[in-house]
């Protein structure tokens, strides 16, 4: 109870610790600016070759440029969501300075969520910034109930964040070669929908094609694009809303017992610390 | 400071020490803690027919209490499992049997409470973040304490004072020196005000002026009132045997004793060289004059007179008899000095006894 009233707190020392580290490298965060910019102003000309080529049967797909943008800005929120819970542990691992966090009264699964506290922050103004210059240079217009793709993203973050923990459960014992971060992070561009139309993959990649309905940004994805492009309702999405919550309720209860797990056996091998 | 009862107080070396009570609360109970590292996928490997390297037995059914403003030193050599002793305590590995009181919290069940109660300094320096300066470090460990800004910002000014840290206060960790690296880590674990201090070799790095510095610190926190209990662990003996109230000697994960530096020492050996300073009497004299007894004698020529040396065991007359026979034969005695075993005596005669046994093990193999 003491620690969840002290959560804010602690999440708040996180973030103004990190914001310190992160403006002792200011160079960083202008080059990644400019890459975003780099990558959106690419993906224009690309949109270009396909002017008039556009297949109407993928309603989404109609302006290729907004469904790219929409992707990626998704994608990299949906990897930090999965990604930045383990890398938490790895970093403090590999500086060293876990043990001394560990040493306060903080328990690890609040060392976790506070530390990625930044990560978060952090893709949310990248992901907007996608969106941002795509709308600012290159005339790019979303419709649609911003809210109802609000609950989309959050809610694939939440099951995206679930996988997450079952990976920093992985880097705890083995510390490295995480098998959910290979199939996440290839998995996702290839067979979410990042660059292309899942029915694509239907109609060519054969059974393939199903490894796309087991992974969570497939649906997350598909909602926020149907919101913010097609401009569907509540209604409309329900379909890949429910099938989110579905694997929501599985994936949190499991991973967080996978976790208990995981401290605990690190404690006893003594390896918390290593990495 | 709390009422101690029936303290006594003697003085070692340049610290007071205190006599606790037997009836001080304990605030450190280590209750036959053991400690073996398992082997990582013993299970898997096994099933696979390959060859994995034995459990590593770090710890062996070690008991001991610490009671409330006791200074209580923990010395061995590396891998005695003092680190993972330390370890087991701060929470940080779980024992495989055994309990760890702090307090009255275990350590494994309210490893929250337990850790709100102490503040370790370790000798890793990669603790710290080395791109923040000393200030923003210890400010972000005052926070996941839950300390309000405004207190942490007082408390880390006082603790800057304390440790003459204040002008180096801004500068990043990375570019601080070993030393001052070194007192903002005991800095940090004094950050919570904590019951219980860790202090693991809190002197390495430190110049002979710093360290006898934070030794008067530290003999200051287990004065205070309310008193903090230290344990602490030092490869420096010289500095177990001034600062601490009692050592407990562990070798190869098993306690080996316990008790006061000054009973310690007497499990050596109870005999002393004496040395004494004597003026009015030359090395001719001596040996012409004196009798028989002083045949065991060693005796050197000085500017003054000579230094006269002997063995003798605690208790005897031989001390009584020399100043008696310097005295009748017209010599004045200018200095006293006695020369006792020291811990590290004591750390060699059981790693002796250690490798004795092992290679009486082995023959009988």
């Amino acid at each position: 109870m003491n620690s969840l009233k002290l959560l804010p707190r602690r999440v708040y020392a996180f973030l103004a610790r990190d914001f310190r580290l992160f403006v002792s490298y200011r160079m960083q965060f202008f080059l990644r600016v400019l890459s975003v910019l780099g990558v959106v102003t690419t993906l224009f000309f690309i949109s270009k070759i396909f002017v008039g080529f556009t297949d109407t049967r993928f309603t989404q797909w109609r302006d290729p440029l907004a469904a790219w943008l929409t992707g990626l800005a998704v994608l990299n929120y949906f990897m930090t969501g999965f990604s930045s819970l383990a890398n938490a542990v790895r970093q403090e691992q590999m500086q060293g300075t876990l043990e001394s966090v560990l040493l306060t009264p903080i328990n690890l699964p609040t060392v976790i969520v506070a530390s990625s506290a930044w990560d978060f922050v952090q893709a949310t103004f990248f992901s907007f910034l996608y969106l941002f210059f795509g709308w600012i240079f290159f005339d790019v217009n979303y419709s649609g109930s911003f809210s109802l793709a609000l609950v989309f993203l959050l809610l694939t973050t939440l099951v995206l964040a679930s996988l997450g923990i079952l990976s920093a459960s992985f880097a705890m014992v083995f510390k490295r070669g995480d098998p959910f971060a290979m199939f996440l992070g290839t998995g996702s561009a290839l067979f979410s929908g990042v660059f292309f139309p899942t029915q694509l993959l239907r109609e060519h990649a054969g059974p393939v094609s199903g490894i796309s309905k087991i992974l969570p940004p497939t649906y997350g994805l598909d909602g926020i694009r149907r919101v913010l492009i097609e401009g569907q309702g509540f209604r409309e999405v329900s379909e890949p809303l429910i099938t989110l919550l579905v694997m929501l309720a599985i994936l949190l209860p499991f991973s967080l017992w996978v976790f208990g797990r995981a401290v605990r056996r690190a404690k006893r091998e003594g390896s918390l610390i290593q990495y | 400071m709390v009422s101690r009862g029936e303290d006594t107080t003697t003085t070692t070396g340049d610290r007071q020490i205190t006599k606790l009570p037997d009836e001080a609360p304990v605030a450190i109970a280590v209750d036959h803690i053991s400690k073996t590292y398992p082997t990582p996928f013993a299970r898997l490997k096994a099933f696979f027919r390959r060859k994995s390297k034995p459990p590593v037995e770090a710890v062996r059914d070690v008991t001991f209490n610490v009671k409330r403003g006791e200074i209580f030193g923990l010395i061995g050599r590396n891998g005695a499992g003092k680190t993972t002793l330390t370890k087991i305590i701060a929470t940080l590995i779980q024992p495989t049997s055994g309990a760890v009181l702090v307090n009255g919290f275990d350590s494994v069940q309210d490893d929250e409470a337990v850790r709100s109660q102490i503040g370790l300094a370790g000798a890793e320096e990669r603790s710290f973040y080395w791109r923040l300066t000393g200030e923003e470090n210890l400010l972000f460990f005052a926070r996941l304490y839950g300390l309000p800004d405004r207190v942490s910002k007082e408390r880390i000014a006082d603790l800057f004072a304390r440790f003459e840290l204040q002008e180096v206060a801004r500068r990043r960790f990375g570019e601080l020196s070993t030393g001052n690296k070194q007192r903002l880590a005991v800095a940090r674990a004094l950050l919570a005000n904590p019951s219980v201090l860790l202090l693991d070799e809190p002197t390495r790095s430190l110049d002979p002026l710093a360290a006898a510095r934070m030794r008067e610190l530290i003999a200051s926190l287990a004065r205070q009132d309310p008193p903090a209990t230290i344990l602490f662990t030092s490869h420096n003996l010289a500095e177990v045997e001034t600062l601490c109230d009692r050592v407990a000697i562990i070798s190869k994960g098993e306690l080996k004793a316990i008790d006061t530096p000054f009973s310690l020492r007497a499990l050596t050996s109870d005999s002393e060289r004496v040395h004494l300073a004597v003026a009015g009497l030359s090395k001719v004299t001596i040996e012409g004059r004196f009798g028989r007894e002083v045949k065991s004698w060693i005796v050197k020529p000085t500017v003054s007179g000579v230094e006269i040396s002997f063995d003798r065991r605690r208790g005897d007359t031989k001390l009584d008899a020399a100043i008696g026979l310097i005295r009748e034969n017209g010599g004045t005695i200018i200095s006293i000095e006695s020369e006792r075993p020291t811990l590290l005596d004591l750390l060699e005669s059981f790693e002796a006894e250690e490798e004795t046994s092992q290679a009486v093990s082995g023959n009988r193999r």
